[in-house]
C-alpha cells in the first residue's frame, strides 16, 4: 500500500482496488503521480524506477507509453508479459538522440537522412539491430525500431536514465492506443494492474496518432504503419487533405522552434540566460504551384503561433501583419502544462517572445525596387515568425541577403495527384 | 468646404481635391503621365515608389482643380514648382483627408505621413478615413455640376469586390439597430471557417447567422434616416455580414489569368475573352454552397481550375481561352451573386450598394443590375470607371461626412497608420 497524491476520487475508474479517504487516493501496488506536481522529483523516481527493472506507465509526445529499460530482463519480461506479446515483433525504444541510437542499431544511409530531417518526430525509424537490447524487444530478423521523441518528459526521462527507454503504446496486444489513463485502466484486470509499478499522469494528451513507422533498412523506405505524418523520401512527408498538410504546418513549426537538437532545460548555459543568445527569426518559405496547399500551411502556423484573427490571401496587400497573443498551450503537447516545467520545443513563445506573424506573399513582386519600397529586409525582426509565398519573386540577391538575416525554413508543395501532395523540405 | 484626400493604401499613389461631395480633380499615379510632367517616375517600375511621387500627385490634384490663380509656369525647377502650388493650394483647402488602412503598412504610412505634415504646417484639420469605407461611399460623389444625385436609404447593403477585399457590408445607423436588435448575431469566425474545406454537400450542425424573418423586417417602424443632399444626419454603422475567407475575387480572376498564360493584372483580359466564350465549358465547384452561410471562399475554385487545365497541350488552352475564360469569371460571379442575393433576403435592404475595381466588369454590372430588378431595389454602382478602383476622391467623400460630424483627428501627432484597421 502506497500513500498516493490528492487526487480526484477515481474508484469509477479503478473498481475495486481504490478506497477513499479524505481526497487521497490509496492503491494497492501501482501508483499514480501528476507530472505537474513535482516534476524533477517525478522524473526522478520514474528514472530510479525503470533502471530497477520496473514497468512505468508514460506520457509522449502521441499517446501513453509503457516504459521499461529494454537492456533489463526483468522489466521486459514484465512488460512483454504486461502487452501479452509473443516475442517476435519488435518493441519501439526511445532514445536522446542520434549518437544513444547509433550503440543499439546500425544506421545505413537512408536513416541517416530520416534522422536528420525528420527526428525528433512522431517517427518511429526501424534498422539493423546490433543485439545489445534483452530478448523480445528487437524483432525476429533482428531489426530495431527507434524514436526520438518531440517532447520533454521522455527527452528529460531518457536523458536520466541514460539508456533508451521502451516507448511501446500502453494498451494491451490489437487494442486502441490511450490519450488518458483512465481509458487505459479502464480494461485492465486487477492481476494486469498489479503489474503496473508507476503511473505518470499528464492528463489527457492531444489526440496525435501513434508514431509512423518506417522501415528503412533496405533501399527503398516502407510505411509499416500510418500516424499523422507520411513520409515519401527521406525529406518528403505526404499530405493527402488539408487536415494533414495542417499537421505537417504543425510538425514543421515545433521543429523549427525548437531547432534539431533540442539542447536540455538543465544545462547551465540556459539557465544563466542562455537564452538569450540572438535567436534568427523563423521564415518558412513556400513554394510550389498554385492550390497545392501553401495558404493552408501558412493559415495553420499563424493560427498555431495564437493569431485570433481571420488569415486570409495577403497577395494584393503583399504582407499582413498579425500581433499574437503567445499561446504555448497551442504547440503540440503544452496542452496539459499550464504551469512548469516550461516547453522544450518553444523558448521563445514560454518568454512571451513572439509578437508578430507575417504572412506574405510576393506573387506580385516585379523588381528588386519594389523589395527595397516596401523595407523588405527590415520586416523581419527576432519576435516575428513569417510565411513567405512566392518567394521565387525575391531573386538571388535578396534570398542571400534574407538567408544571413533569418533562419530559413524552404517547403515545397508539389501536386501528386487530385487530393495527394509532397511537401519537401 | 474643401477637402484634400490622400491615398496610398497600396500600389497607386493618389490625391483628389473635392468641394463638399464634388469632385475637382482626381489624381491616380499609374493612370496618370506624370512622368512627363513631373519627371523621375516610372510608374511600371517602381510601382510602389509612393515617396518619390505623393508631391508630385498631390500637387497635381491641386492644380487640377482649377482654383489656383497664379501662373506657375515660369518656376523652371520642377521640386521648386511643386512646392509652390502646395503651398499656394493649401490657403484654399479647409479639411485632409487620408486613408489610415487597412492595407499595405509602408505605403499607408507615407501617405499619413504626408498628410500629417500638411495639416500641422497649415494649420488644417485632419480625417483619417478607413479605405474600405471609401469603396462603399466613391457611389455617392458627384461632378462639379452636382451630378449624380443619389440618395441613401438604410438599411443599406454594399457588395465590395476588388483585388484585396471582398465583403457585403449592412449599412444601418443606431436607430435601425435599436429596433432590429437580432440583425448583428453573427457567428463567430472558428465556426464560419471550419466549413473551408469541407465537403459543400454537408449540412453544418451550426447556424452561423439567424436569419431575419420577413415578418419581423415589416415591423421597422418607418420613416428610416436617409442621406439628405450634400450631407448625413447621423452617423451610419457598418457590419460586415460577409467577407471572404481565404482569397479575394479580383485577385482570383488575375490568377486565373496567370494560369492562362494572360499576365497580370488580368482580370480585364478575362474579360474580353469571357464575351465570346462558353461559360458553361467546364464544370467547376460552387464554394461554400451552403445557404446559411454568407462568406466566400474563392481559393477551392481557383485550384479546382488549375488542375482542371494543368496538363492541356498548349494548343488546347489557346483555343480555349475565351471558353476558359468564360467559365472561370460566370463562377466567381455567380458565387458573389448568389450569396449577395441571399445576404438582401435576409436583411431586407432598401438600398443597394456595389463597388470596387471588380466592378470594372461590365458583365458584372450587369447582372447586379438584373438582380436588382428582380429583388425591385434601386442600385448604385460607381458611375466613372476610376472611381470603381482606389482613388483618392472616395477618401475625401467620407472625410465630408466625417467632417460634418465633426469626427477630427484629436492628437494629429500621434496619429498612426493602422494596417488591419477594421470597418466596426
Amino acid at each position: 500500500m502506497r500513500l498516493l497524491r490528492r487526487f480526484t476520487p477515481r474508484n469509477d475508474v479503478i473498481n475495486g482496488s481504490v478506497s477513499e479517504r479524505n481526497n487521497i487516493v490509496i492503491i494497492t501496488a501501482m501508483q499514480i503521480l501528476d507530472i505537474k506536481d513535482n516534476y524533477n522529483q517525478i522524473i526522478k523516481q520514474t528514472a530510479e524506477l525503470i533502471l530497477d527493472g520496473g514497468l512505468v506507465v508514460f506520457p509522449s509526445d502521441t499517446v501513453y507509453i509503457l516504459a521499461v529499460d529494454p537492456t533489463n530482463e526483468k522489466g521486459v519480461k514484465k512488460l512483454l508479459e504486461f502487452k501479452n506479446r509473443w516475442t517476435g515483433k519488435a518493441i519501439s525504444v526511445a532514445v536522446l538522440n542520434k549518437k544513444m541510437a547509433e550503440d543499439f542499431v546500425t544506421l545505413n544511409e537512408n536513416s541517416r537522412g530520416i534522422y536528420k530531417n525528420l527526428l525528433p518526430g512522431p517517427f518511429t525509424i526501424v534498422s539493423e539491430g546490433k543485439h545489445k537490447v534483452a530478448p523480445g524487444i528487437e524483432a525476429e530478423n533482428g531489426t530495431l525500431g527507434i524514436r526520438i521523441p518531440d517532447n520533454k518528459y521522455i527527452h528529460d526521462l531518457v536523458e536520466l536514465v541514460g539508456r533508451p527507454i521502451t516507448a511501446t503504446s500502453a494498451n494491451l496486444s490489437g487494442r486502441t492506443p490511450n490519450y488518458s489513463i483512465q481509458s487505459f485502466l479502464r480494461p485492465l484486470s486487477k492481476k494486469k494492474m498489479e503489474m503496473i509499478d508507476l503511473i505518470v499522469d499528464a492528463g489527457k494528451l492531444p489526440r496525435n496518432k501513434p508514431s509512423t513507422v518506417i522501415d528503412a533498412t533496405e533501399s527503398e523506405i516502407k510505411i509499416l504503419r500510418r500516424g499523422d505524418l507520411i513520409t515519401g523520401k527521406t525529406t518528403n512527408l505526404i499530405s493527402k487533405s488539408e487536415k494533414e498538410t495542417e499537421k505537417i504546418a504543425e510538425f514543421l513549426l515545433s521543429k523549427s522552434l525548437s531547432g534539431q537538437n533540442p539542447p536540455t532545460l538543465r544545462a547551465p548555459s540556459l539557465e544563466k540566460g542562455g537564452l538569450k543568445t540572438k535567436h534568427k527569426p523563423l521564415v518558412f518559405l513556400l513554394s510550389g504551384d498554385l492550390g497545392c496547399g501553401k495558404t493552408v500551411f501558412s493559415r495553420k502556423i499563424g493560427h498555431l503561433l495564437g493569431v485570433k484573427e481571420k488569415i486570409t490571401s495577403p497577395t494584393y496587400m503583399i504582407y499582413n501583419e498579425y500581433l499574437i497573443s503567445p499561446n504555448p498551450s497551442l504547440i503540440r503537447g503544452e496542452q496539459n502544462l499550464e504551469q512548469n516545467p516550461p516547453t522544450l520545443w518553444a523558448p521563445s513563445l514560454e518568454k512571451g517572445g513572439l509578437k508578430m506573424f507575417l504572412h506574405m506573399d510576393l506573387y506580385k513582386i516585379t523588381s528588386e525596387k519594389d523589395l527595397e519600397e516596401i523595407k523588405f529586409l527590415t520586416l523581419f525582426s527576432e519576435d516575428t515568425v513569417s510565411c513567405i509565398e512566392w518567394p521565387e519573386q525575391m531573386g538571388e540577391n535578396f534570398l542571400d541577403k534574407l538567408k544571413e538575416k533569418t533562419r530559413v525554413v524552404s517547403v515545397n508543395f508539389e501536386y501528386v495527384d487530385e487530393e495527394t501532395r509532397e511537401i519537401r523540405y | 468646404m474643401k477637402i484634400l484626400a490622400i491615398e496610398t493604401s497600396c500600389d497607386d499613389t493618389c490625391a483628389a481635391v473635392l468641394d463638399n461631395d464634388k469632385i475637382l480633380s482626381n489624381i491616380i499615379s499609374s493612370q496618370t503621365d506624370l512622368h512627363s510632367k513631373w519627371g523621375g517616375v516610372v510608374p511600371d517600375i517602381a510601382k510602389r515608389a509612393h515617396t518619390e511621387r505623393i508631391d508630385a500627385v498631390i500637387a497635381e490634384a491641386l492644380l487640377r482643380s482649377k482654383f489656383l490663380i497664379s501662373n506657375f509656369q515660369f518656376l523652371k525647377n520642377k521640386e521648386e514648382k511643386v512646392n509652390k502650388i502646395i503651398e499656394e493650394g493649401m490657403k484654399e483647402i479647409d479639411v485632409i483627408g487620408v486613408t489610415l488602412g487597412p492595407g499595405l503598412a509602408i505605403a499607408l504610412g507615407i501617405g499619413v505621413n504626408k498628410a500629417k505634415e500638411l495639416a500641422i504646417k497649415y494649420n488644417k484639420k485632419l480625417v483619417a478615413v478607413n479605405h474600405i469605407e471609401g469603396h462603399i461611399w466613391a457611389n455617392f460623389l458627384k461632378n462639379k455640376n452636382g451630378k449624380p444625385e443619389r440618395n441613401l436609404e438604410f438599411p443599406a447593403l454594399a457588395l465590395t469586390v476588388s483585388g484585396g477585399h471582398t465583403k457585403i457590408i449592412l449599412i444601418s445607423n443606431n436607430q435601425f439597430l435599436n429596433q432590429n436588435p437580432s440583425v448583428l448575431r453573427t457567428a463567430p469566425l472558428d465556426e464560419r471557417e471550419q466549413y473551408l474545406g469541407q465537403n459543400t454537400s454537408k449540412s453544418p450542425s451550426v447556424m452561423p447567422l439567424s436569419p431575419l424573418s420577413k415578418g419581423e423586417a415589416k415591423t421597422q417602424s418607418p420613416p428610416t434616416p436617409s442621406l439628405t443632399r450634400g450631407g448625413i444626419e447621423q452617423k451610419p454603422i457598418y457590419t460586415v455580414v460577409g467577407e471572404t475567407l481565404d482569397d479575394a475575387a479580383g485577385e482570383a480572376l488575375d490568377k486565373a489569368a496567370k494560369m492562362l498564360g494572360l499576365g497580370y493584372p488580368g482580370g480585364p483580359i478575362i474579360e474580353r475573352l469571357a464575351q465570346t466564350g462558353d461559360k458553361n465549358y467546364l464544370d467547376l465547384p460552387h464554394p461554400l454552397a451552403d445557404k446559411k452561410i454568407l462568406d466566400y471562399s474563392f481559393s477551392g475554385l481557383k485550384t479546382s481550375f488549375y488542375y482542371k487545365v494543368k496538363d492541356w497541350p498548349k494548343e488546347k488552352i489557346y483555343q480555349n481561352l475565351n471558353n476558359l475564360a468564360a467559365t472561370f469569371q460566370n463562377s466567381v460571379f455567380e458565387t458573389l451573386l448568389r450569396k449577395y442575393k441571399l445576404a438582401i433576403e435576409r436583411y431586407q435592404p432598401k438600398t443597394l450598394l456595389a463597388s470596387g475595381g471588380v466592378l470594372a466588369n461590365l458583365e458584372i454590372r450587369k447582372r447586379l443590375r438584373k438582380l436588382a430588378k428582380e429583388v425591385d431595389l434601386p442600385i448604385f454602382m460607381p458611375t466613372q470607371k476610376k472611381l470603381n478602383t482606389d482613388n483618392a476622391a472616395m477618401i475625401g467623400r467620407v472625410a465630408y461626412n466625417k467632417a460634418l460630424l465633426e469626427e477630427y483627428v484629436g492628437d494629429v501627432d500621434s496619429l498612426d497608420r493602422d494596417p488591419r484597421l477594421s470597418l466596426s
